[in-house]
């Protein structure tokens, strides 16, 4: 769905590269998470894709269509949400979203039902310029639907939301994957990114570090330990055991059928952890 | 596909723009000036002799001459002479020895000079309506030089506002940060700078050919008076881009579109009381070209040649500032 290969991009047209040498795949159906930290050159390589900046060097497409030439009927296979929440602040929600659907030439969505996916129903009639941050976002979000995209571009998606509608975006997210959409998600989320993303790419200095899936990250990073608290004769034990030795797992299945467990985690690593190890440079 | 975005984008600009007290007094003011021209200056239809005379210095003739004109009285000689200098046509009669003298400011036409000498010539002699045998059709001036001046002054405020207008509404775009989204779009960036020009030129020609149609110039070549205003509104039309382009608040980019007044006065000065070797220091403003275009029509004068020479010279200044504006317009909407 998306293949890039050898991008460059300076904003200054000069050597002084945002992105440097970036090159890889994303296939249909796929969820890609492009994580690193602010400056890192996710933005500026979305940006390439998605046709709002011209590419310089270097062979990209999406959807089948060779970015160096970017006919307009790509726009209708793609849908692109915004982190920074766009949306005219002097039309109703409804009429922000009849207004985009208008403009394309493809089938669309029904504004009311983008609405109410996204928890504004009731608002639909309100003027954007007294929305919230948040459910600026979200109508940001609903509209980059409009389209039924094939090919959903995600920048920061949860951004600014509070957990409740986050977690509803994820899904929404997870369904339309579901569905056969490919989602290229931009974000500094390590969790969003681990919930969500089938492979993910690590960039940061505008050069991709390394790119793989959460899972495999997590078993190549993370350390095999199980760190167990249990009670025992009144006090709190806490004690850490290998999931590789077998001493130490007849040791924890002793402690699990004879004591009471208090809490047990396993200590993998976390995206951002490994991120670190990888970069040097935490996400934020 | 290209003419169907470009009417979406005008219809939502038209729509918001009601919505917005500065925009809908762009698009509302120039008719209310209009109104205002009515009321304040004489009717096109109203002769375009009038005289002022002496109130009870001789009612037999004032009453005489407003028989064939309009005659406005004044108390004393010194307001009869205040009211021949204002800037309409007046011609005074006065009374001098035993018999009366024409007063005039000394720009007036020849021809309402004569029909003033004529008129008291006829008093004098003592001939009545019932002695005339032929009839005044026409009298050569038809519309009052005020009004007409005015008329003119409006017709390129407007196209001034359209440029404002345009201004707004691409800083409406630039402060919500819209411009992105559009452009993920099938939406061409030509199809949305002709959508948002539509808008500008739309308001420019509705607003022009209503203000005519108010300050009752219905009988002019309206085809021709439209060709003006699109002509000479391009370049209003341009600077507005840029300026919404460049400004980061409703008042900097109306304040920044209001810096074409300059050379709009200063063209309409230059036409207006500059004698003729001089307006060549005029030639490189379109207001100029337009304004001229303008006189023409309203006066109900103009021909095609010398219109369509008009009109180019005005396009051919507008494509050399597109030329130069062009590269900053499409990357600021980038």
């Amino acid at each position: 769905m998306i293949e890039v290969e050898g991008l460059y991009y300076s904003y200054s047209n000069d050597d002084n590269f945002a992105v440097k040498d970036v090159s890889f795949k994303v296939a249909e159906g796929e969820i890609f998470g492009f994580l690193g930290p602010s400056g890192a050159g996710k933005s500026t390589t979305q940006g390439i894709l998605t046709g709002l900046l011209q590419l310089q060097k270097g062979n990209a497409s999406v959807a089948g269509y060779d970015i160096k030439n970017i006919s307009r009927k790509m726009f209708n296979k793609i849908g692109m949400s915004f982190e920074q929440s766009n949306v005219y602040s002097k039309m109703t929600a409804k009429e922000n979203l009849s207004f985009y659907s208008k403009l394309f030439d493809v089938e669309t969505r029904d504004p009311m039902e983008l609405i109410n996916l996204v928890g504004l129903g009731g608002k639909e009639n309100m003027r954007t310029g007294e929305f919230s941050k948040g459910m600026k976002h979200r109508l940001t979000f609903a509209r980059s639907m409009i389209n039924n995209p094939s090919m959903w571009f995600l920048d920061e998606p949860t951004t600014g939301l509070d957990p409740a509608i986050a977690a509803d975006i994820k899904d929404i997210i997870k369904e339309h994957n579901n569905k056969g959409v490919t989602v290229f998600l931009t974000t500094h989320n390590m969790y969003i990114a681990d919930e969500l993303c089938d492979r993910v790419a690590f960039i940061i200095n505008g050069e991709i570090r390394l790119i793989d899936s959460p899972k495999n990250l997590k078993l190549q990073y993370g350390k095999k330990l199980v760190e167990v608290e249990y009670g025992q004769d009144g006090n709190v034990k806490k004690e850490t055991f290998s999931t590789i030795l077998q001493e130490d797992k007849d040791l924890l299945n002793k402690i699990i059928a004879d004591k009471e467990i208090l809490t047990m985690h396993t200590k993998e690593a976390t995206l951002e952890e490994i991120f670190i190890k990888v970069t040097g440079r935490g996400l934020a | 596909m290209m003419i169907k975005n470009i009417w979406i984008i005008f219809i939502r600009d038209i729509r918001v723009n009601t919505r917005e007290f500065m925009t809908l007094y762009m698009m509302i003011i120039p008719l209310v000036l209009a109104v205002g021209i009515n009321l304040l200056s004489p009717g096109i239809n109203d002769t375009s002799v009038n005289f002022a005379l002496v109130e009870n210095e001789n009612p037999e003739q004032a009453a005489y001459f407003d028989d064939f004109a309009h005659v406005e009285l004044f108390s004393d000689q010194q307001r009869v002479e205040d009211r021949v200098r204002s800037r309409d046509d007046v011609v005074g009669i006065l009374p001098k020895d035993n018999g009366y003298y024409i007063m005039t400011q000394g720009n007036e036409s020849e021809l309402v000079l004569e029909y003033a000498k004529l008129l008291n010539v006829l008093y004098e002699s003592d001939v009545q309506l019932e002695d005339a045998r032929s009839e005044i059709i026409e009298f050569g001036r038809t519309v009052p030089p005020l009004k007409k001046m005015l008329v003119n002054m409006l017709l390129l405020l407007i196209s001034m506002l359209a440029g404002m207008l345009i201004a707004m509404n691409i800083l409406e775009e630039k402060m919500d940060q819209t411009v992105s989204a559009i452009n993920v779009t099938p939406t061409s960036r030509s199809a949305f700078i002709l959508g948002k020009s539509f808008t500008g030129m739309f308001v420019a020609l509705f607003s022009s050919i209503a203000c005519l149609l108010i300050t009752g110039f219905y009988n002019v070549n309206l085809g021709q008076a439209a060709l003006v205003v699109f002509s000479s509104t391009i370049l209003s039309l341009l600077i507005g881009f840029i300026q919404g382009i460049n400004s980061d608040d409703a008042m900097e980019a109306a304040g920044s579109v209001k810096l074409m007044f300059l050379p709009m006065a200063g063209s309409i000065a230059g036409y207006e009381f500059v004698t003729g070797n001089w307006q060549i220091f005029f030639y490189w403003s379109p207001f100029y070209w337009a304004y001229r275009a303008n006189d023409m029509i309203l006066s109900k004068s103009g021909t095609w040649p010398r219109l369509i020479l008009y009109i180019g010279i005005i396009l051919a200044i507008c494509g050399a500032v597109y030329t130069l504006l062009a590269p900053r317009i499409r990357k600021g909407l980038q």
